[in-house]
């Protein structure tokens, strides 16, 4: 001990050493584990990669078996996706390729599968609203969660728990009967196909996560922490700024990114309570009615569209979600 | 506010005067929440709650009409719907149970740092966040016994050899039960990654000086695994599993996208079946809300068990 | 502390709200009360029976209507164009997912909304729309107009009448429907093909014109290690698939849902009902294309695309799919035809398609309008040039005409068939209706649990209580 305190660690420790595990065969039990994770991930994402192929398959070949891996690429999918189109009956359909006129690539792809461009479709429009509810009530949802469950957590409050467990309890009744009574209150309030009607109502669903998950968190963070400080001078804002804050950034990007997953992809109150003006992507993504049945591939190319902003804010915050709390410093 | 104060002042009166007091912080903080969360779910819940007493359709441009009890009694008294709830009994319980194994398999698996390893874990993420109905549909694609991949991949390359897991047979011979399993795995899937995310922040939390004073013991992995790694992810995880219980006890997209609640009533959760009784045309809104609040009890007795539990793993008592 | 505040605003919260919330329902009763007849008897006719409009009001300039997400709606759209040109008023069709339709409709007219000023409704809603007042008497409207005689007596008995029988009509037919099947006319013949069927089955490989043909048909081209399979019919769980499936052959052996007094004991569960159960769940144990245990339009077009089928029942709106060759590689070798005879020589098909009703929560002014839209619509110029489009027309002389028979290769079965199409229940109470027969019918064929007579008799039971609970029968 004494030689540790005069000259120190001579480079810093990247890697949590452990007594137990200096052995060579520690190297190798690490490549395991990547190649074991790579393999997982992969099994893993499967389903994903079937339905990145079928948005690029016309239907037969979606639905004819055996299933292919190697088939004919086509954008029709893409075409479902971002067009509105009518189906050309049979003597139209004629008429319109025996004198095609000036057609750009979309059009023409329409025309060879019997059909007619209208206009763009709202997927795109849909899609901003998503950001738009989504972002928004997750910002509310996190920001408020996180003041709830510091208080909750540090503080000694009359019914704690059974204020706690209400909250809980606004997410146990199923959405599908809470459907109407909200359709009714959001008529008398005229929130009805509104943007701020659909954050409210995803920020308060929302709600009940963030306050018990970001409690978890905070109920992690050594309490000692704040005691110095407030013994310090700071007041318990600032200590809960500038201390608790930092700390709890994991569970704040956990939290974010679940939040956001919940109201990107929330669908019975979407199509319950908007129409024209505030709807989401979900309803309009899952019902892509072709002209004989489910358009498998706008469904996939829009599933997938619609997968891609969340994925990259879980990309960014991925250190954030992996970051471990810091230990070691106070000892229990 | 005082958020500019020099952090070397000490506790002076002066000091103690213009910051805010304990219980300021916490009306400030709290009261936004519940004032939110009463407004939006109050009304519906207690305006549910009245519904349940009537014979109201929503449809029916009738003003609702008091019935008390009949609605439960119905539904107590209807053996059909006890056979829901015992297959969203066994739903709930293997999917949960699924999902904390193969989530915290993950979580170990991913908890050392290395390289590529955020990628991989955004990628493990990925089934998360696709839509359920779209899941739904898409796994429905998926396990078709002739141009689905699932049976494909699996090693089946004989349609009538293969199992048809949505119609729960095996080479034409029914297997009760294969469709309920079929929709476990797609829930699994699905939410095992939640899992993994927050037990792989509770793995994190724990300070090395436990393993390496265990080590120093000479203890067993096993040892360490039950004694010091579970204990420490035991919060995180419960809260996990609570609400993936509760959440069992509410799917519906999923099970609606790909079966229907067929063949016959084997995948007819009690979520689906609420879903038929409330909508689908035939809009007996009373009775819906009287089965959603025997659904929520049935949930908040379940919740109440996991809190014990979540409360005793804490050292709340 | 909490607790108390809590508590306190929750009961002024909750006081306040239920003040208002249950006032938004009982507000339209109040209007449109229990008897609606009385209601629509004086205002409809007041506007329908004067004929030059007069314009009270200001000049409607547009109107909407509602329907689902289909072609058929986009159809309707360019005829709203046409209409536009001819009058100056905008119409507009609002199109709204299948999945969500139903249940957005429901929910809007609950709370009397005025968001639109027609609907093209399903034929099942009529009796809703009716009792409850959302729907617009036609009566006189149509007869005046001469519109009940303009489409086939069938289909305005089931878009368009309600109660059955009564003369009173609350829809025009717009959008007919019905079951056919679809088959694949280059197995069917194909020389190596017909002599083995002759050879074992002793008559010519034709399109089946009996039940019991079909089956052996389908028998016939069941070779599942080939990947190829006799059928591919109706199974779906969810809404009303299994029972519209089955309803083709039940009505075909005579069997049928109720007595004209309501009663469905002895009836749904008679011998020829049974007989037809014990059919389509043998069809369906033989001849079923694996993976189609919960199969509705989607999947059975699908397996057809697939050339996993040789035959495949599906709407008739549906098979412009199979007619398009970029979506059906065998569209150029697929052939239509009505379903075929039961064994005592009854042709019927399940129902399906929509009629155009006219909004009762609307101002008159608005009402009127729509009626003009729907005189104007009715016309047979322009019904046939709905057909031309893709919509399929319920107009009588436009379902003969030659142009309508060779506009498309279906047309000839679709014409056919709303000949003797039939229809499940219509009044309020349809879908508890549906519920027993959707449940016992998927165990029963799909599931493989217990007797035909035992299904049957269980949906009749069911359907019983739910007929008295809601007062149709004693």
């Amino acid at each position: 001990m004494a030689s540790f305190e005069e000259t120190g660690p001579r480079t810093p420790v990247v890697e949590p050493t452990r007594v137990d595990k200096v052995h060579p065969r520690a190297k190798w039990g690490k490549s395991i584990r990547v190649i074991l994770t790579v393999i997982v991930t992969f099994i893993m994402i499967i389903p994903v990669l079937v339905m990145i192929m079928t948005a690029f398959k016309s239907r037969a070949n979606i639905v004819t078996p055996p299933p292919k891996v190697l088939f004919h690429p086509t954008l029709e999918g893409f075409l479902y996706l971002f067009t509105d189109r009518s189906v050309l009956s049979p003597s139209n359909l004629e008429a319109e390729r025996a004198n095609p006129g000036d057609l750009n690539y979309w059009q023409k792809l329409a025309l060879s599968v019997g059909q007619k461009i209208n206009g763009p479709s709202d997927y795109v429009g849909r899609l901003k609203n998503s950001v738009i509810i989504a972002g928004t009530s997750t910002v509310l949802s996190v920001i408020l969660g996180l003041f709830a469950a510091y208080a909750f957590s540090r503080f000694k409050i009359a019914g704690k728990d059974d204020l706690l467990f209400f909250i809980l309890s606004t997410r146990m009744l199923p959405g599908v009967v809470v459907t109407i009574p909200l359709f009714l209150l959001y008529k008398q309030l005229g929130w009805n196909d509104t943007h701020i009607g659909m954050v409210i109502l995803y920020t308060v669903f929302n709600l009940s996560f963030s306050v018990w998950l970001l409690k978890g968190f905070i109920d992690e963070i050594p309490i000692e922490y704040e005691e110095a400080a407030l013994v310090d001078g700071y007041t318990r804002l600032q200590a809960f700024f500038r201390i608790v804050l930092p700390q709890a950034v994991n569970g704040i990007a956990a939290t974010t990114v679940f939040c956001l997953i919940f109201a990107w992809n929330e669908y019975a109150f979407a199509l319950m309570l908007t129409s024209e003006k505030a709807r989401t992507a979900p309803p309009s993504i899952a019902t892509m009615l072709g002209s004989g049945g489910l358009e498998w591939s706008a469904i996939a190319a829009g599933s997938l569209g619609f997968l891609i902003p969340v994925a990259i804010v879980t990309f960014v915050l991925r250190d954030y979600l992996l970051r471990g709390v810091t230990f070691g410093a106070v000892r229990k | 506010m005082s958020a500019s104060e020099s952090e070397f002042k000490s506790p002076s009166t002066k000091v103690r005067q213009r910051h805010l007091s304990n219980s300021a912080i916490v009306n400030l903080f709290i009261w936004p929440t519940l004032l939110l969360l009463i407004m939006m779910n109050v009304f519906p819940l207690f305006y549910s709650l009245y519904l349940g007493f009537t014979n109201y359709s929503a449809i029916a441009q009738k003003a609702p009409v008091w019935v008390a009890f009949q609605n439960f009694s119905n539904i107590l008294n209807d053996k059909n719907l006890w056979q829901y709830f015992a297959t969203t009994g066994r739903y709930a319980l293997m999917s949960v149970s699924l999902q904390v194994l193969v989530g915290f398999g993950l979580a170990m698996l991913v908890r050392e740092k290395f390289k590529g390893g955020g990628i991989l874990t955004t990628l493990i993420l990925i089934p998360m966040m696709i839509s359920p109905v779209v899941v739904g549909l898409f796994w429905k694609l998926m396990y078709n016994p002739t141009f689905g991949f699932f049976n494909a991949l699996l090693g089946f390359s004989d349609p009538s050899r293969s199992p048809d897991w949505l119609a729960s047979r095996l080479a034409g011979q029914p297997v009760p039960g294969l469709a309920l399993f079929a929709v476990v795995i797609v829930d699994v899937w699905m939410w095992a990654p939640f899992v993994m995310l927050l037990v792989l922040s509770g793995l994190k939390a724990i300070p090395d000086y436990l393993y390496e004073a265990a080590a120093v013991d000479r203890a067993s992995s096993w040892f360490q695994f039950w004694r010091i790694t579970l204990p420490q992810v035991a919060p995180l995880l419960l809260i996990a599993v609570l609400f993936r219980t509760i959440e069992a006890f509410k799917s519906f997209d999923l099970v609606m996208g790909m079966t229907g609640g067929g063949p016959g009533v084997q995948t007819e959760l009690i979520s689906v079946d609420l879903y038929r009784i409330a909508f689908l045309g035939q809009f007996r809104t009373g009775m819906g809300s009287a089965l959603a609040y025997i659904i929520l009890i049935i949930i908040i007795a379940i919740s109440n068990l996991y809190i014990k539990y979540l409360n005793q793993s804490k050292g709340e008592g | 502390m909490f607790k108390k505040y809590a508590f306190a605003l929750t009961i002024i919260m909750v006081m306040v709200l239920s003040a208002c919330g249950p006032a938004a329902t009982t507000a339209p009763p109040a209007v449109v009360a229990t008897e609606p007849p009385a209601v629509v008897a004086t205002e409809p006719p007041a506007v329908v029976a004067t004929e030059p409009p007069v314009v009270a009001g200001p000049a409607v300039k547009e109107l909407t209507i509602l329907w689902a997400q289909w072609s058929p709606a986009d159809y309707l759209q360019q005829i709203g164009a046409l209409y536009e040109q001819a009058t100056g008023i905008k119409v507009t069709v609002v199109q709204e997912p299948w999945g969500s339709f139903g249940d957005r409709f429901n929910v809007a007219m609950a709370a009397g909304g005025t968001e639109w000023d027609m609907v093209v409704g399903d034929s099942q809603w009529i009796g809703q729309g009716a009792t409850a007042g959302y729907y617009v008497d036609l009566t006189d409207f149509m007869k005046a107009n001469g519109i009940d005689k303009s489409v086939t007596p069938a289909t305005l008995q089931y878009y368009g009448e309600y109660p059955t029988g009564s003369g009173k009509y609350y829809g025009f037919p717009t959008e007919g429907d019905a079951d056919g099947w679809a088959y694949r006319k280059d197995l069917f013949e194909d020389p190596a093909n017909m002599a083995a069927f002759k050879t074992k089955y002793g008559y010519d490989l034709a399109v089946p014109t009996t039940w019991a043909q079909l089956m052996d048909i389908a028998k016939f081209f069941t070779k599942p290690d080939k990947s190829m399979n006799g059928v591919a019919i109706y199974t779906q769980k969810d809404y009303d698939a299994i029972t519209m499936g089955f309803e083709n052959v039940m009505f075909s052996y005579g069997a049928k849902w109720q007595n004209p007094d309501n009663t469905v004991e002895g009836v749904v569960n008679s011998q020829a009902s049974i007989d037809a159960l014990q059919y389509y769940r043998d069809l369906y144990d033989c001849c079923q294309a694996p993976g189609l245990n919960n199969a509705f339009y989607t999947e059975t077009n699908d397996a057809f695309i697939g050339g996993q089928v040789a035959m495949t029942m599906n709407y008739f709106a549906f098979f412009p799919a199979l007619a398009n060759p970029s979506t059906n590689p065998f569209a150029d070798v697929t052939g239509y035809f009505a379903n075929p005879a039961g064994p005592t020589g009854v042709r019927k098909a399940a129902l399906g398609g929509q009629g155009l009703s006219v909004i009762s929560f609307v101002s008159p002014e608005r009402q009127q309008a729509a009626l003009d839209f729907i005189k104007w619509f009715a016309q047979e110029d322009i019904q046939a040039k709905w057909a031309a489009l893709g919509g399929y027309t319920c107009n009588a002389n436009v379902l003969k005409t030659e142009a309508f028979l060779k506009a498309t290769p279906y047309n000839p079965a679709f014409s056919e068939t709303m000949t003797f199409v039939m229809d499940f229940w219509n009044i309020p109470t349809y879908a508890a209706l549906l519920t027993p027969s959707q449940n016992y019918l998927s165990a029963f064929v799909v599931g493989g649990q217990g007797t035909a007579k035992e299904a049957l008799d269980s949906i009749a039971a069911e359907q019983t209580t739910a007929l008295k609970s809601d007062g149709v029968i004693p």
